[in-house]
């Protein structure tokens, strides 16, 4: 009478059975770092450059016989994912692409202070947090995008001119949820106050020539098109679509220029993607020895050009294009402090509409 | 005490499992919703001051047009391709499901890459007229569109089973009594499939209700951008809780109108023979029209973003293909198998013991599973990591096994967010079965459970198949899970479309794209096959 239940349940059990023997090989590496120190290092990264971060950590692997195991997922969940763990939490490093996670990481009393001299000679110290909890990795500049046929270079000065009557209807930016439009605004807090710096976010919601939507490449997009003359984007993504295999993009971004604004002031907003050593790591020695490796010259030029970012080891020189853009003077703060101003950014954002 | 009573004599093994099974999906929402229960926090009162009404507003506009041209184009679609013939009819009535094998979030970035400054169709349209002519799909509007075209297929398959199966008689007796088929559609079709529709439509917002991509791409604030700014920008569990509420309180409302639309009437065919429908010819004109219909619909829904996808593909193949793309097609394809088995029988559990059991808790618990699926995925995955740690404090002491770097919690999690697609396809099968025959079996002195695997199992064999490959098209899309709760080393085919997406290389995702569709597509054929026989 009961058989046929015994037989749903029994199918069951086979299919849960199933699912783990299909997955056992792959986990069984992760589970044995618990043991004594291994011969591996686990990483959460936000930083996604499949192939190319991929032939970094096999190179490393070739060389020390470390083995590394990656989960790839977006800087704020992995955070998440870490806190959840506590103390069973299998990561020993934590890679994402703002300072502003790292700082949230630092404060969530997830990460534990590196030391290493290496780190130190390779990295210059406004790249490293100063408890020492996580460095830079490359580094990303927010710069201006304009459309050359409409736009002369003298027309461009600071961020803070953007906000200038003349440009109202002609600003391009990104959404406030946008980690790297919060960690501008956060820059700006530090240095300007912030009461300038609301004044600031207000005025360019004034100017803007459409509501924020998209990503950075489609602010460049939008200019090309004609939408609106100036956008306030990342370096990194016009790099990418000058070397795109799509002829039309090539051909937009051949239509834009990049002006490093707040040269004779402030400087322009820089921002890192990093790493950090999580505090609850069982392999603190092999984690240390891939942040070193990643902060040495071979390691840091295919790193950074990746993404066309720059290196943050000056001993490297950035890509051909970066150079061709030109040397530039950056906001002179602590990076840490992108990630102490993020929340009051995200209220200022909310309090002047910036959708 | 009569109440009591009746709880214990309803009892029996299938409801407890049901019940085991409904408490172990739901417990990672209960961890969430108790969040809320603290005092309101500075972020709250922030979020109320300044955005609250724009969330409510955006996410009550999206679920209302959504919801409705969905299932219009989807009901339309069925009632076209089972009652009328017109060329190509065979064809599209299994092409129309393809769009469900594009995940939403693709559809987005396909659409506004195409319609970008440097999209073809822009370019198209700059050659044809002479002059830029731009449609901005990161709006609204487009949003709308994009869930639209890319979920209708929900209504739809759900919507043609029924009429294919059940309203031949209804047909003919309504064209005996001088109807035609636009009044036959109105007055009899609309009004009999209204369970079904809501099924269906209710599968569709749910879907909207957890989508992040789409909405976060195009700038549209809605709950579940809301929820992800707030908990992981914020670092505020408990306001994320309260939005999560909110959002679940627009589910909840859906579920009710749901049921008021079904009415208290339950629909169901009490002949043994199941007469099926001869499609009607349609004169020239009036098949040119119905092909174009479901041409136009299947092209915006499938063809167009196919081709864009093959072009993105072949420009990007030789940088991405490498053998990882091999490892994580045969992860997708078993990770999607084993749950759709394991989801469609804690499905047939969870179904049956509600449609047998009188008692009202039976049939809520069914409803409860809802609750995974439309909550954000990443809400989930938080919820259900919080199960697993406590978990691990076992597996770790006894047979110092992580569990939380294993499979099983990822695969818990699959289970937790799809048992309501499961659920809501068995119903709607088991619902057209009606209880007659279960009613008859039990009279004539066979067990509940002997019944249901002699008697009704034959039966919803159709609907068994239905739910699996909804199931398994799901699984191979999912991202947000995936991501969060997979184990180191572990790709999907979506998480590899993650990693370039999210760096706007959206040509790269091309290739991962397209082996997600062509999986998927398989699928959908096979389903398609087994029905014809």
């Amino acid at each position: 009478m009961k058989k046929p239940i015994t037989l749903l349940l029994s199918l069951l059990l086979l299919a849960s059975m199933i699912a783990a023997g299909c997955v056992s090989t792959k986990q069984s590496p992760a589970t044995q770092t618990t043991q004594t120190e291994s011969k591996e290092v686990n990483i959460y990264t936000a930083r996604h450059y499949p192939g190319v971060d991929d032939a970094i950590y096999k190179a490393f692997t070739d060389k020390t016989g470390i083995k590394v195991n990656i989960i790839k997922a977006g800087g704020e969940e992995l955070i998440q994912r870490i806190k959840t763990e506590g103390n069973s939490s299998k990561a020993d490093i934590y890679i994402t692409s703002d300072a502003g996670n790292l700082y949230i990481a630092k404060q969530a009393g997830l990460l534990q202070p590196i030391t290493s001299p290496i780190l130190e000679k390779n990295i210059p110290a406004n790249f490293i947090d100063k408890d020492k909890m996580w460095v830079g990795l490359t580094m990303r500049a927010r710069v201006l995008v304009y459309a050359k046929d409409r736009v002369s270079k003298d027309e461009l000065s600071t961020y803070e001119d953007l906000t200038n009557a003349k440009w109202k209807g002609k600003v391009l930016t990104r959404s406030s949820n946008n980690i790297y439009s919060q960690s501008m605004l956060a820059s700006f807090i530090e240095i300007n106050g912030e009461a300038k710096a609301k004044e600031w976010a207000k005025g360019i919601v004034n100017n803007l020539a459409m509501q924020p939507e998209g990503g950075d490449r489609d602010q460049a997009k939008a200019v090309a098109a004609g939408k609106g003359d100036v956008a306030i984007m990342n370096s990194y993504y016009l790099g990418q679509m000058l070397n795109s295999k799509d002829p039309q993009e090539v051909k937009a971004a051949e239509k834009l220029g990049v002006f490093f604004p707040n040269q004779n002031t402030t400087g322009t907003h820089v921002n890192v993607s990093g790493a950090g050593i999580v505090k609850t790591s069982k392999n603190v020695a092999n984690a240390v020895k891939l942040l070193e490796f990643l902060s040495e010259a071979e390691a840091q030029k295919t790193f950074a050009e990746a993404s066309t970012e720059y290196p943050v080891n000056p001993a490297v020189e950035p890509s051909d294009l970066l150079k061709s853009w030109g040397t530039f003077k950056k906001q002179n703060i602590s990076l840490s402090k992108l990630g102490e101003n993020n929340k009051r950014a995200v209220q200022i954002f909310d309090e002047v509409g910036w959708k | 005490m009569k109440r009591l009573q009746n709880i214990i004599t309803e009892t029996n093994v299938w409801s407890l499992l049901a019940f085991a099974v409904v408490a172990a999906t739901v417990i990672p929402a209960v961890n969430i919703v108790f969040g809320v229960i603290t005092n309101e926090t500075e972020n709250w009162l922030h979020i109320k001051q300044y955005l609250l009404k724009d969330y409510i507003v955006n996410t009550a506009i999206l679920f209302a047009f959504s919801g409705f041209f969905a299932s219009f184009i989807g009901v339309s679609l069925a009632y076209l391709v089972t009652v009328f013939d017109f060329p190509f009819r065979r064809f599209f009535k299994w092409a129309l499901i393809l769009p469900l094998s594009i995940p939403a979030y693709i559809g987005a970035y396909t659409y506004s890459g195409m319609l970008s400054y440097t999209g073809v169709i822009t370019n198209f349209l700059a050659w044809a007229s002479g002059k830029m002519i731009f449609i901005d799909i990161m709006s609204m509007p487009g949003a709308i569109f994009v869930f639209t075209f890319f979920l209708f297929p929900y209504v739809y398959i759900i919507s043609r089973a029924f009429l294919a199966k059940y309203t031949a008689s209804l047909i003919e007796s309504a064209r005996m009594l001088g109807k035609d088929y636009t009044q036959i559609f109105f007055s009899v079709i609309l009004p009999v499939s209204r369970g079904v529709i809501a099924a269906g439509s209710a599968l569709v917002l749910m879907e909207v209700a957890n989508d992040y991509g789409v909405v976060s791409y195009f700038g549209i604030n809605t709950f579940s951008v809301a929820i992800f700014k707030v908990w992981f920008g914020m670092g505020d569990i408990s306001s994320a809780a309260r939005l999560c509420v909110y959002s679940m309180g627009f589910i909840i409302l859906i579920m009710l109108a749901e049921k008021v639309v079904r009415g208290q009437k339950r629909f169901a065919i009490a002949t043994s023979k199941v007469r099926v429908l001869t499609p009607q010819p349609l004169p020239n004109t009036k098949a040119l029209a119905a092909c174009f219909y479901c041409f136009a619909v299947f092209c915006l829904g499938f063809l167009i973003p196919l081709f864009q996808l093959v072009a993105w593909a072949y420009m990007t193949y030789e940088e991405v293909l490498d053998p990882s793309f091999l490892e994580a097609t045969v992860n997708t394809v078993v990770a999607a198998v084993v749950c759709a088995v394991i989801i469609v029988c804690c499905a047939i559990l969870i179904t049956n013991s509600a449609r047998i059991s009188r008692s009202r808790f039976a049939k809520i618990a069914s409803r409860l599973t809802a609750v995974g699926y439309s909550a954000p995925g990443a809400v989930i995955s938080i919820g259900v990591l919080i199960l697993f740690m406590w978990l691990n404090d076992f597996t770790e002491s006894f047979w110092s096994f992580s569990i939380i770097t294993s499979a099983y919690m990822l695969f818990f999690a699959y289970i937790v967010r799809f048992l309501a697609v499961g659920c809501s396809s068995l119903e709607s099968g088991f619902e057209k079965i009606g209880k007659t025959y279960f009613e008859a079996s039990r009279t004539l002195g066979f067990g509940v459970t002997r019944t249901f695997f002699k008697v009704d199992f034959k039966m919803i064999i159709p609907s068994l198949i239905g739910a699996c490959s909804l199931v398994f098209v799901d699984m191979v899309k999912e991202l947000p899970l995936t991501l969060i709760l997979r184990p180191f080393n572990y790709n999907t085919l979506a998480t590899k479309i993650y990693e370039y997406a999210h760096d706007e290389r959206i040509q790269h995702s091309a290739p991962a794209a397209l082996i997600i569709i062509a999986i998927c597509s398989i699928s959908v054929y096979y389903l398609s096959r087994v029905e014809r026989e």
